[in-house]
């Protein structure tokens, strides 16, 4: 029996006997003991990588997370991995710091966010506000596409990116996803929501089409902008197949790519790798932090529906 | 591509709209309307989408190699695929990790909702973050922390199994076969538990608070409450997250291919895309590669089509 | 602030303008010069780094340009191919991997995109003054598509100070028969008494991989033959499986699989194990990872497979192709030619890299004697280069990633076979193995029409668009 068999154990045999005590206790407790521990398994690795970025490399493997304090120090601990991350390095295309990569990555995902969100919210609107010839087919054709993986389609699409003349530029990673059918169908089904009577009110007051759209349907469906937006960013913000072959100029780069750079076929700087990471969840852990109230209601006024 | 595992929509029970009952003086306005509204849709999906499956079609019927060199063979491909075994290999472990995800991760993430759902707290937000995290870094690199936690001897998964039942720290993960699948389970259960938390948390917020309070006071107890209660108003979007989540699942790549550096040892973690990416990027053979890509296709429609029709009649009983 | 679409699409929209104008700020900065006249693209930044300087030289003397692009080695795989595929631009140079040559040669052999350089190496002397074997790896039918960068030839690397303590006299070492012997009574032990080893005699990955195939080559085994055909499904290959399989597993076992990177630098360390495959490339990896074993290091050549056979084999290799796209090949050629085979530059480069170069002049050059402080002062180069003879051959294939990856299955089932049933009936089951992945590739092979074409049997014609 070590320390932590023993932990568990006495975790265990407590819900018994507060269940025989009170049921309600017992639930409440086995409630709280459940998530406590799912939240430690799940944060467990995130605590490894904290303390192995701050690990100098010769012993990222000698202790589980931080050396003992008798063996803390400047050579176990330090900043090396994050002052080489940080160092700008050179490259064919002249210095390149870490921080155009972040900027990078910050660039492409926002924009893709934001133009696919303005397409899929007006592909969304026409699909729940308009009877129109093909309607039924143009969603069932949506829904069938979702079913073809990526993947079947990346040699040809790379023909076409080279035949617009689209290589190493970001357009050929923006557009591709300027408006998903993924995208569309959340918003039509939060869009199915707003009152026809508004709709006809608009007209009545003689708004262009457009602009009940913007201005009258729109804010009506903030959350499920808010969950549509965090679900955008954090694809995007991770990718990594499309960056890795589409972009060629080292600047151009998005953190993904550079960060696998560090585990090569020859150096393997994990400890760098680890660091990087550490910076790269960041943003999206921001962005999930604001934004996760909307991201809930968003999804259930979205794809969540009965 | 890298993708957080999206819901790829495929409930079908909503896909009536309602009519507007717009006035006759629009008519024509209204006519051209929702064509320009998707006007980018079509845009992107014609150049993006439509002409290269065109293109990857006629691939799939042929033999290729390098510009200009292709010689119809007809229905050759696919009749290799469906011989291969390699390629049977493929089907087994990517149905093997998408039942699973189904009878392992979507449980989990369910009772992780159940649990985060009932009662008020500031510390609900915590939790909610920590269970989500995983998918603020991705698959590669959630396959890249695992390979080092997965390490014999000094990895920290290794470790703690050790602590905690005095054998695996030798285990190799990664690089014996009988391990490999459920290697990759454990990883992406780490990755997606937290996403699909967030579809059934959603779910339960349709659950009424009035009817929970009455049924605990009825005396239903947890289970009747559930039972009662709480599974009517839940139906809907599990089986929204069980196609979604086979969708995703026969979908699965990069988790595996950076995990694994490949396919594993005697291709123990080779998926059908695996497959297909090799056949298309390694051995350079488009037109096998474009073969998959349809066998694929239609297997996952085949499920997706087989879980809505099977939702379908649940939703009729619910 | 109170924008009607929630907060959401506002800070993403902030996001993307301050990250675009950041990047856009940065790009202006960056307006880059003239095209260049040739662009070299190669997937290891070590050879970058060293290339630098004779580049610069290079531009110089002949007023030219030319850029070094570093990518990593699976995008630039699939990024040759698609664009290669399509008839996109690509680098005029490319530095591709071992085994990697087969994808590109899968078509008819006019097809191939890479510049046939066949007739320019024999016309040259290359033939003569570069080890030869080292060519099959860039050949397909007999046309040479690439230059080859390297020799790696493999030593054993292992920790001095500890096998000097057990009394293992490492030039007695020379079979590897009386290697595990050794292995298995002197150096494998439980010290802490916990019933798992904590010393190995050597570090062997236990899916064999990378070490299985080399000494399969040592043993004189080959994946294909000259005439394209699979050629390991015979004896040898049977004899090194089982030899390896009682190496890494079972109760006898003198072998821990240490793994990469932090896990091998831990494991040397630590004397977890004793001896290390080592080629040519590994030298350097080992003191940039593990400085502290300085001067307790030290290097000898293979144990034969018996007396007298040879001590060394290869492990690994880069290649230099031109594509047919190459703006200027006559340019191309120069430069490679005084990256690959200039006799000084190779000796400059050695102290950089301490890969061995497959010049044979470029081995007299003083830096190949000059003795090695992390390997106890030992003459590294000098040691290398003394084996070079023996360094096997290897031919490429169009089917080698699928071959090696046979290999390593049927391996796998080799050594599944092996935990559960033991030494019974396990020969017949290796060579049962063996054939059956061997015949399933030549199954796969004898698909691809194109391959057939060279037989003149099959009519050929440009399909598509």
């Amino acid at each position: 029996m070590n320390a932590l068999q023993i932990v568990l154990l006495i975790i265990a045999t407590v819900f018994p006997i507060m269940w025989l005590v009170r049921r309600k206790w017992g639930w409440t407790y086995a409630r709280w003991a459940g998530l406590i521990l799912a939240a430690i398994i799940m944060t467990l690795p995130f605590v490894w990588l904290f303390c192995a970025a701050f690990k100098d490399k010769t012993v990222l493997n000698e202790y589980m997370f931080l050396p003992s304090i008798d063996r803390l120090s400047p050579e176990t601990v330090n900043l090396d991995n994050f002052i080489e991350l940080f160092s700008a390095k050179q490259t064919v295309s002249g210095k390149v710091s870490f921080w155009r990569y972040f900027a990078n990555s910050l660039f492409l995902a926002s924009t893709t966010t934001f133009i696919s969100m303005v397409f899929c919210s007006m592909g969304g609107y026409a699909l729940a506000k308009y009877r129109f010839r093909g309607r039924h087919a143009i969603l069932g054709f949506m829904l069938a596409s979702l079913t073809i993986p990526g993947v079947v389609l990346l040699a040809p699409n790379f023909e076409i990116i080279y035949q617009l003349g689209w290589m190493d530029k970001y357009r050929a990673l923006i557009v591709p996803g300027a408006a998903s059918a993924f995208g569309i169908f959340l918003f039509r089904q939060a869009l199915l929501n707003v009152p026809a009577d508004l709709i006809e009110a608009g007209r009545i007051d003689g708004c262009s089409e457009f602009r009940i759209y913007l201005q009258l349907a729109m804010p009506l469906v903030r959350p499920m902008t808010g969950a549509f937006c965090l679900i955008t960013f954090l694809a995007q913000w991770n990718s990594f197949l499309a960056p890795n072959i589409f972009l060629q100029s080292q600047e151009k780069l998005t953190l993904p790519v550079v960060l696998n750079q560090y585990i090569g076929e020859y150096a393997q700087q994990y400890g760098v790798f680890l660091a990087g990471t550490l910076v790269a969840i960041i943003p999206p852990a921001i962005l999930f932090l604001a934004l996760q109230r909307e991201f809930i209601s968003g999804l259930t006024s979205g794809a969540v529906k009965q | 591509m890298s993708q957080v595992q999206t819901p790829q929509a495929v409930a079908s029970g909503v896909l009536a709209a309602k009519p507007s009952a717009g006035a006759r003086r629009y008519k024509f306005r209204k006519a051209i309307t929702p064509y320009s509204f998707l006007l980018p849709y079509f845009l992107v999906t014609f150049v993006f989408f439509l002409y290269p499956l065109l293109y990857a079609t006629i691939l799939s019927f042929h033999m290729t190699s390098g510009p200009g060199v292709r010689r119809f063979v007809g229905l050759d491909n696919f009749a290799f695929v469906l011989a291969d075994p390699d390629f049977h290999r493929a089907l087994y472990n990517t149905a093997f990790f998408a039942v699973c995800s189904l009878l392992i991760q979507l449980p989990l993430s369910f009772g992780l909702a159940m649990l985060l759902n009932s009662g008020k707290s500031r510390l609900k937000g915590f939790f909610r973050l920590a269970i989500f995290a995983p998918n603020l870094v991705g698959q590669v690199f959630v396959a890249i922390l695992f390979t080092m936690l997965f390490t014999p001897r000094y990895g920290l998964f290794n470790r703690i199994v050790h602590i905690l039942t005095g054998f695996g720290l030798e285990q190799r993960w990664l690089t014996d076969p009988r391990w490999v699948m459920p290697a990759v389970v454990i990883a992406a259960l780490w990755l997606y538990v937290g996403f699909n938390m967030i579809y059934f948390l959603a779910a339960l917020q349709n659950v009424s608070r009035d009817l929970v309070e009455a049924a605990w006071i009825d005396g239903a107890g947890p289970w009747g409450v559930f039972w009662n209660v709480t599974r009517p108003a839940v139906t809907p979007v599990a089986t929204f997250v069980v196609v979604v989540s086979s969708i995703g699942s026969f979908q699965l790549f990069e988790l595996p291919y950076v995990l694994l550096q490949g396919y594993g040892p005697k291709n123990s973690g080779l998926t059908i895309v695996g497959y297909l990416y090799s056949n298309a990027f390694e051995n350079g053979d488009l037109g096998t590669a474009a073969a998959v890509g349809w066998l694929l296709t239609l297997i996952i429609l085949t499920i997706s089509l087989i879980q809505i029709k099977l939702s379908g009649t649940m939703e009729n009983d619910g | 602030m109170n924008f009607p679409y929630g907060q959401a699409p506002l800070a993403i929209l902030i996001l993307a303008l301050i990250a675009g104008a950041v990047v856009g700020y940065d790009a202006l900065l960056r307006q880059s010069g003239p095209q260049p006249d040739l662009v070299f693209a190669t997937f290891v930044k070590e050879h970058a780094d060293a290339y630098v300087p004779v580049i610069e030289q290079f531009e110089k003397d002949h007023d030219v340009r030319i850029q070094i692009q570093v990518v990593e080695q699976r995008a630039l795989q699939s990024r040759l191919q698609a664009a290669l595929q399509v008839g996109a631009d690509v680098p005029d140079m490319v530095e591709l991997m071992y085994d990697t040559l087969g994808v590109f040669t899968k078509g008819p052999i006019e097809e191939v995109r890479f510049v046939d350089l066949t007739k320019r190496v024999n016309d040259t002397g290359l033939i003569d003054n570069v080890v030869t074997s080292r060519f099959g790896k860039w050949t397909d039918r007999g046309h040479i598509f690439a230059l080859p960068h390297d020799l790696h030839p493999v030593m054993l690397a292992y920790r001095r100070d500890l096998v000097e303590e057990l009394g293992i006299d490492v030039d007695k070492l020379t079979t590897w028969d009386e290697f595990a012997r050794v292995g298995r009574e002197v150096a494998t032990k439980d010290l802490n008494g916990d019933g798992v080893p904590d010393r190995y005699m050597i570090n062997l990955p236990i899916q064999g991989g990378d070490a299985l195939r080399l000494l399969l080559l040592q043993r004189g085994g080959q994946l294909f033959d000259e005439q394209g055909d699979i050629a390991f499904d015979d004896e040898r290959t049977v004899e090194v499986f089982l030899w390896y399989l009682k190496q890494v597993q079972g109760q006898d076992r003198i072998a821990f699989d240490a793994g990469w990177g932090q896990n091998l630098a831990r494991s040397m360390l630590d004397g977890l194990c004793l001896f290390y495959m080592c080629p040519d490339w590994r030298t350097r990896q080992f003191q940039m990872d593990v400085p502290q074993l300085e001067g307790k290091m030290a290097l000898m050549p293979l144990p034969a497979w018996e007396e007298g056979g040879s001590r060394t084999s290869t492990w690994g290799g880069t290649g230099l192709a031109i594509t047919e796209q190459c703006k200027d090949v006559e340019l191309a050629w120069e430069l490679a030619m005084h990256l690959y085979f200039n006799r000084k530059e190779q000796g400059r480069r050695f102290e950089q890299t301490q890969i061995i170069s497959p010049l044979r002049s470029a081995w007299n050059e003083p830096s190949f004697d000059k003795p090695n402080p992390y390997f106890s002062d030992q003459r590294i180069g000098r040691m290398y280069a003394d084996l070079a003879p023996q360094v096997p051959e290897e031919q490429s294939n169009a089917y080698m990633k699928m071959a090696v990856n046979r290999l390593s299955e049927a391996f796998a089932n080799v050594s599944l076979y092996h935990r559960e049933h033991g030494e019974v009936g396990l020969r017949e089951y290796t060579e049962k193995e063996i054939k059956r992945v061997a015949d399933r590739t030549r199954e796969v092979m004898a698909r691809n029409i194109f391959l057939q074409v060279d037989t003149g049997e099959s009519d050929q014609e440009g399909g598509g668009s």
